[in-house]
């Protein structure tokens, strides 16, 4: 594990140097094939040294923030050629996946809260230092603090833990078993902030539209599922009050995410309809935690993996769109099939696996979270159908606006393709689909062990 | 008088009189260094030249005599009475106010920003840093529990609440020093070793700031945007702030995260809540200030000079302190 932190640790230097921008995106991409293959053993804990580990959630999730950081280099090449700071930005990328990586592998619980809290302040300054518009200091600001407003009542809660339980390991803390509401309470909030669940949702929507297409992605793709891996961790030693409180977090989020997904209609920006589907699929990933079967655990933790390629993917396809006509609105954005009729292939692939059609692993995710959700409640059939319904409207609502119709009479000439982007589409697709194959593999595996 | 050799004298007394208060074995000692200490103090700060800084030290003369001359009337009656070592009395409530007025602490602030406005930069320095050692060591020798723990509310949330409407820079690190106060209130009253850890850790990030701000002749938030920053200083000038702020993973959150321990440990529940909101609102108003730092085009006007005061290494080194404190803080984990 140390080898991988020292090889993001020593491409800091690379960033500085001049015209090494492709080749730190590399080496990322390079990073990525060796961690994914010189871990074999996934179906226990492995790498186990002084203070890091790794096990089934952690590796899967290691794996999506490299290749996403790697896929938000490439998505962001008009950086490089427009010559923006583009040295502090690698920097900041290179920081922002060396604080993941630290806080989804790290044995200890008050180490994870601290790269947890770390992974903040690089999202921060992606978000205002290259985003678009000013609204992004206002982004920017309920960021920060929805964040730090949930987290600082979790580093109440690590440090009772700590004076309570005299360790901190996190695999340790399965032999305990903490009762107290509040405690619960200030545990879980953070991560319901972070997921996010419905009614502190809002700096979502925001953050997502100001930022640039590199913190858009990296936001989408890890930055919520920090919020799904911690609940994950900290449901061991909470499961007796969770038992018993569950149905308020479950109830709000599938209902919120209802809501959320008949909003997702009155969108104009395209940024903020996937946005604010991001949040419809957590709120489903949320509950599927709360209701602490096991299907639930595999199914949330199979949805936030899809659901990271899924958003980063359409977030880097409306940033195509946004580069070439200036503008995210569903108004200017209409009839591209006209002109870009391979990229209409791409938001196809992306926007039916966001809809959760086969053979995508969304639908391997949202399949099982029915199914422990159902299970809990038959109630919840209600909600749930609603939700996938809106969601697949949604999605084809986003997708024949974007495509068909008739283009809009006011645009000049762009460019059409760019190689690089043919290159990051390819890899996100096919990274997708090889996570399916894997998905359903395992998906079989486990139905066979039970 | 503006001479170099005075401020020399007066500086070596002033830190002659915070050890006399410091290691004295009677309470008239401390007495004595806190009155040497208010009058070599008081020729460090005033510049006959300058009305505002004649009005700042007579006002800062006023505040303080009346707090040592309450601390001595206190320190007599105790003696003269000879009954109890008990902490839970009226007589340690007023001895505990005035020391607590002596270091600018809520509910008796109020002179504490004023004058820090009339102030310059490195005087607002040795007042913010130096001044508040003897009374915070004095405190830690005879406090009432449960006074001090409402004091350290009310600074929290005076702190907090007062930097909000506030657009000098001297104004606003005098309310975050106001705030951090009340941290170190309670860390006296834990431990005077944890008090020295978190005042240091406070002291060096307070230095950075404030060299920071001297050299660059910055009063005002408006100053901050029609400067030409290079990217170093701006970079220093975030991380300096969201370290003060308490930020994971900067060095200013060790000493606080430190704090929160032993809150959690003695069962402070609500206290520790109360800690953290209003560092969330103190996180705030820092943000404001470095919002210009954190937008990377800025003004590059070519009438507005940036003319560093002497040299620049001492941002080098201040820059380079704050960033690696930042990997540091991470290994003092392990």
């Amino acid at each position: 594990m140390m080898k991988f932190l020292f090889m993001m640790i020593f491409m800091i230097p690379l960033c500085f140097m001049k015209n090494m921008f492709w080749l730190v995106q590399m080496m990322l991409f390079f990073m990525m094939f060796l961690f994914m293959n010189l871990n074999l053993n996934i179906m226990c804990f492995f790498n186990m040294s002084y203070m890091f580990y790794c096990d089934i959630i952690s590796f899967g999730l290691i794996l999506l923030s490299i290749w996403i950081c790697s896929l938000m280099i490439m998505a962001s090449e008009s950086l490089f050629k427009l010559n923006f700071y583009f040295n502090f930005f690698l920097f900041n990328v290179i920081f922002l996946l060396i604080m993941l990586y630290l806080t989804f592998s790290v044995l200890n619980l008050l180490l994870f809260y601290f790269f947890f809290e770390a992974s903040l302040i690089p999202t921060l300054l992606l978000i205002i230092g290259w985003g678009y518009q000013p609204e992004r200091i206002q982004a920017g600001m309920y960021l920060l603090f929805y964040t730090l407003f949930g987290s600082l009542p979790l580093l109440m809660g690590i440090v009772y833990i700590f004076n309570d339980l005299n360790t901190m390991t996190i695999y340790f803390l399965k032999f305990f078993n903490m009762n107290m509401y509040l405690l619960y309470i200030s545990m879980i909030f953070a991560f319901l902030v972070k997921m996010p669940m419905y009614f502190v949702h809002l700096w979502l929507p925001k953050a997502h539209v100001e930022a640039p297409v590199s913190g858009s992605m990296i936001l989408a793709g890890i930055m919520l599922k920090l919020g799904g891996y911690g609940l994950l961790r900290v449901m061991i030693f909470l499961q007796e009050v969770n038992l018993k409180l569950n149905y308020i977090w479950i109830i709000i989020s599938l209902v919120g995410g209802l809501f959320i997904s008949m909003k997702c209609f009155c969108q104009v920006d395209m940024k903020s309809l996937i946005a604010y589907s991001s949040v419809a699929h957590m709120s489903m990933v949320i509950g599927g935690i709360m209701v602490m079967n096991y299907w639930g655990f595999i199914g949330s933790y199979i949805l936030m993996i899809s659901h990271g390629l899924c958003s980063s993917g359409m977030f880097c396809l409306a940033n195509i769109n946004y580069e070439r006509l200036h503008s995210r609105s569903l108004y200017i954005n209409s009839g591209m099939m006209n002109f870009m009729p391979s990229m209409s292939l791409w938001w196809f692939l992306l926007l039916s696996s966001n809809m959760a059609a086969p053979p995508s692993l969304n639908l391997l995710g949202e399949i099982s979270l029915i199914n422990s959700l159902v299970s809990w409640s038959n109630i919840s059939m209600i909600l749930l159908m609603m939700i996938s319904f809106f969601s697949a409207g949604y999605s084809l609502y986003l997708y024949s606006y974007i495509q068909h119709g008739k283009y809009f009479q006011g645009l000049y000439s762009f460019y059409v393709w760019f190689i690089s982007w043919v290159f990051i589409i390819i890899f996100a697709l096919i990274s997708f689909k090889y996570d399916n194959f894997k998905g359903w593999f395992y998906f079989y595996l486990i139905l066979n062990k039970k | 008088m503006n001479n170099n050799s005075n401020k020399m004298f007066f500086l070596f007394i002033l830190f002659f009189s915070t050890l006399i208060s410091i290691s004295s074995n009677s309470w008239f000692g401390c007495w004595i260094g806190l009155e040497i200490n208010l009058l070599s103090f008081i020729p460090l700060i005033s510049n006959s030249k300058n009305l505002l800084s004649v009005e700042t030290s007579l006002k800062y003369f006023l505040t303080q005599s009346l707090a040592s001359i309450n601390f001595l009337f206190m320190i007599l009656i105790k003696f003269s009475l000879l009954k109890n070592f008990n902490m839970n009395n009226i007589i340690s409530i007023m001895m505990n106010s005035s020391l607590l007025m002596k270091m600018g602490s809520a509910p008796f602030h109020f002179w504490f920003p004023n004058i820090v406005e009339g102030l310059s930069w490195m005087n607002n320095f040795m007042l913010m840093t130096w001044q508040k050692i003897s009374p915070m060591i004095l405190l830690s020798y005879y406090f009432n529990k449960n006074f001090l723990i409402f004091m350290i509310i009310m600074n929290l949330i005076i702190g907090s609440l007062g930097g909000l409407n506030q657009t000098s820079l001297r104004k606003l690190l005098a309310f975050s020093s106001i705030n951090n106060l009340g941290w170190m209130i309670f860390s006296i009253m834990i431990s005077e070793n944890l008090w020295l850890f978190y005042f240091l850790i406070y002291s060096m990030m307070i230095f950075m700031m404030i060299s920071l701000f001297f050299l660059m002749n910055m009063y005002f938030m408006n100053q901050l945007f029609i400067n030409n920053m290079n990217f170093f200083i701006k970079l220093n000038l975030l991380i300096n702030f969201l370290s003060l702020g308490g930020l994971p993973p900067f060095m200013g959150f060790m000493p606080k995260w430190i704090i929160i321990n032993f809150l959690l440990i003695n069962k402070f529940y609500f206290l520790t809540f109360i800690f953290m909101m209003t560092s969330l609102i103190i996180i705030y108003y820092y943000i404001r200030i470095i919002y210009s730092s954190f937008m990377f085009n800025y003004f590059k006007m070519k009438w507005v000079n940036l003319l560093m005061k002497n040299n620049m290494s001492l941002i080098n080194l201040s820059s380079f302190i704050s960033i690696s404190s930042m990997i540091l803080s991470t290994f003092i984990f392990m």
